[in-house]
């Protein structure tokens, strides 16, 4: 059993204009085994709170702590945060010519695990993984998201998810650009992994239509830069109905586009 | 003017194009890309300066040595074997000729001053011909022997129908101005690659003079991986219809180096087909790479297949590469002219991506530039080289790491 407790965490970043404050004192718990959807409408902070956990350069931590299991993952590096459990499937995987798949899914899973997966057994793994997901073997021999679809992206995401077993996953949208079947194979994978894993899901998203698949047991409201309401699956049918517009901080443009 | 020089004027039928078909009758203007001097005579040539265009990014006060004719010292080592080290193979012919007895001097003419001082310093050329289908690589080691001038000529000469490949390796420390010939035969194929992985205090000009037979093809591949001054200048040009040459170039460059690459490509044929793709790695301040690519389609090269392409990897900051593809297309009947130019450094989220997937930072870095040049390497074709030449890039980026690393310690 795991826990992820992030207490009060503020961050900014940088921009030509001069420093911007996006999370102003985020706070959440999530155990292993829960299913949390974090909800809010765009420019709320919610992809800042996902890139900001897996430690990504652009976005500077104020103060606030994240504590997996008592760590504190801020002060480790991104593959240490990794190493410690934890996996972002981002919303724009980055393409990264010249090393296959296949070599950088190996790498990582042994720096990962420490030691290197026996060659038979990982093989096996990977392209029954693979099948699982629907997608064509030669991918494997491709460079990591070179050429791919939007939908063969988040495959690729979901498929080093199932392989690298973390304790926690972070989804970042991972149902935008995705049509109904992509979004119902690329759910199944998440649960399909959640299944054999029992890692804690932290599910960033503006829409309901991916709460169909993966089913939240807490739905978080985020909006400027931090939690203002949490409650139970009936939440995220309340968002459906009435939107963002509760939300947002006075005089703001509702741009709330439920979908 | 006077009327003298008014006299002297030629006149010139320029022809009009036809509207209906603009790219049927040849520009009228001269060649502007290949206006150099082709001489054996260390006098047809000026003393360079950085105000001539082909010197413009070359640290002449560091070569100047090989500006005027000298008195080679002969300490060069040079071993011709197969690539395993057994004699050569049937097929394969190694002699001693005095310059300008064929087959050396043959292949096009010094197109710079330092490769007619080489002419002009040297005495006798190297010469292999090749003949029939040899099943291994031939070797050339060329170990420098230190800081005395000294010159080499070598003549590669491959029979028609013949398959060989031939690996010339340069190492030690050296002042070494270097000639090559290459011609090949009608419907050869051969490839041709030059490892030049210098001590950091060598110096190396070279000159390489390139004749793609008729149906033939050619891999010439340029390997710099060290050096503190090395300049190759690379002239190519067709005997017959589709011809193919495909030029390829490695580099990486440390901090201080200069390292420069200049190929020159002539379409003088119809239905040739060439490639050049040269990338590099630049480490640290000073490192210093010069790709200057020409390519020129003349109007008698119609069905011309080329491009050119040069990509620069900026590894730590002071870093500095210039890129300079030049195209002169003087035939519109061709099937393409392309090329592409770039210098970029690591691309952050690159890295953010393969190290939130567990990978330490200076393993991500290995990743991605092994990827860089992974493509290229592998082209190369020759697994003994290949291999080589990945352990040497992570040697090089090992090394990379600690030198940032003190260097951000300094700036501290």
């Amino acid at each position: 059993m795991s826990t992820l407790e992030i207490k009060d965490l503020h961050v900014h970043v940088e921009t030509k204009d001069g420093i911007k404050q996006i999370l102003k004192g985020a706070s959440l718990t999530v155990h292993s085994g829960e299913t949390h959807a974090i909800m809010g409408p765009n420019g709320s902070g919610k992809s800042t709170l996902a890139y900001t956990l897996a430690g990504h350069p652009k976005y500077v931590v104020d103060s606030g702590e994240a504590l997996l299991d008592g760590q504190d993952i801020l002060k480790m590096t991104p593959d240490e945060r990794a190493k410690a459990g934890l996996f972002l499937a981002m919303q724009y995987p980055v393409e990264v010519p010249g090393v296959s798949m296949t070599n950088f899914l190996r790498t990582a899973k042994t720096e990962i695990d420490g030691e290197a997966p026996g060659i038979r057994q990982w093989t096996k793994d990977l392209s029954a993984a693979m099948k699982r997901l629907k997608m064509d073997p030669k991918f494997a021999t491709r460079s990591v998201n070179e050429g791919f679809s939007g939908g063969e992206k988040k495959r690729a995401e979901v498929l080093q998810l199932e392989l690298l077993k973390p304790k926690f996953a972070i989804l970042d949208e991972t149902d935008s650009g995705l049509d109904v079947d992509a979004l119902r194979i690329v759910s199944e994978g998440v649960n399909r992994a959640k299944e054999a894993n029992q890692f804690g899901i932290l599910m960033v998203t503006h829409y309901t239509r991916i709460l169909k698949y993966i089913k939240p047991d807490i739905v978080h409201v985020f909006a400027d830069g931090h939690f203002v309401k949490t409650g139970g699956p009936e939440l995220a049918d309340e968002l459906e109905e009435n939107g963002y517009d509760a939300y947002l901080p006075e005089g703001a443009d509702s741009e709330s586009a439920l979908a | 003017m006077t009327n003298e020089a008014t006299k002297n004027v030629k006149e010139i039928a320029i022809p009009v194009a036809d509207p209906n078909d603009p790219y049927a009758v040849p520009a009228a203007m001269p060649s502007s890309v290949d206006h150099a001097a082709r001489s054996f005579d260390v006098n047809d040539f000026p003393a360079p300066d950085r105000k001539q265009d082909e010197w413009r990014y070359t640290p002449i006060e560091r070569i100047s040595e090989f500006f005027d004719t000298f008195k080679p010292s002969g300490e060069t080592q040079i071993e011709v074997s197969m690539i395993d080290g057994t004699p050569l193979a049937e097929g394969v012919q190694l002699s001693q000729v005095k310059l300008g007895e064929a087959p050396s001097g043959t292949v096009s003419k010094p197109n710079d001053r330092v490769s007619a001082v080489e002419w002009n310093s040297g005495a006798t050329a190297t010469v292999i011909e090749l003949s029939g289908e040899i099943n291994q690589p031939v070797l050339i080691k060329v170990h420098g022997a230190g800081e005395d001038l000294d010159a080499f000529h070598l003549v590669i000469s491959a029979a028609d129908k013949c398959h060989a490949d031939v690996v010339v390796e340069h190492d030690g420390d050296a002042r070494l101005a270097e000639g090559v010939e290459i011609t090949t035969g009608k419907d050869s194929h051969i490839s041709a690659t030059f490892i030049q992985e210098w001590d950091k205090t060598a110096k190396h000009v070279g000159n390489h003079r390139i004749h793609v037979g008729e149906g033939a093809s050619l891999r010439h591949s340029v390997v710099t991986l060290g050096g503190d001054v090395v300049r190759i200048r690379m002239d190519q040009d067709f005997g017959g219809p589709e011809g193919d040459l495909n030029m390829l170039g490695i580099y990486f460059v440390d901090p201080g180096e200069h390292i420069e690459h200049r190929t020159m490509v002539v379409h003088n044929h119809p239905e040739c087909k060439s490639r050049v793709v040269y990338k590099g790695a630049l480490d640290g301040k000073g490192a210093h790479s010069t790709w200057v690519g020409n390519a020129l389609i003349q109007p008698t090269a119609p069905g011309t297949d080329s491009y050119e392409l040069n990509r620069n990897l900026v590894l730590t900051p002071g870093a500095i590469a210039d890129s300079e593809p030049n195209l002169e297309i003087e035939n519109g009947n061709i099937v393409g002219a392309g090329h592409a130019s770039s210098v970029g450094r690591f691309d952050d989220e690159e890295l953010f991506y393969l190290q939130s997937r567990g990978i330490p930072e200076t393993e991500a870095r290995k990743l991605v530039v092994r990827g860089f040049f992974g493509e290229l390497v592998e082209e190369i074709g020759i697994p003994a080289i290949s291999e080589h030449l990945m352990d040497v890039i992570d040697r090089r980026l090992a090394r990379g790491e600690s030198d940032a690393m003190a260097q951000v310690l300094e700036d501290k």
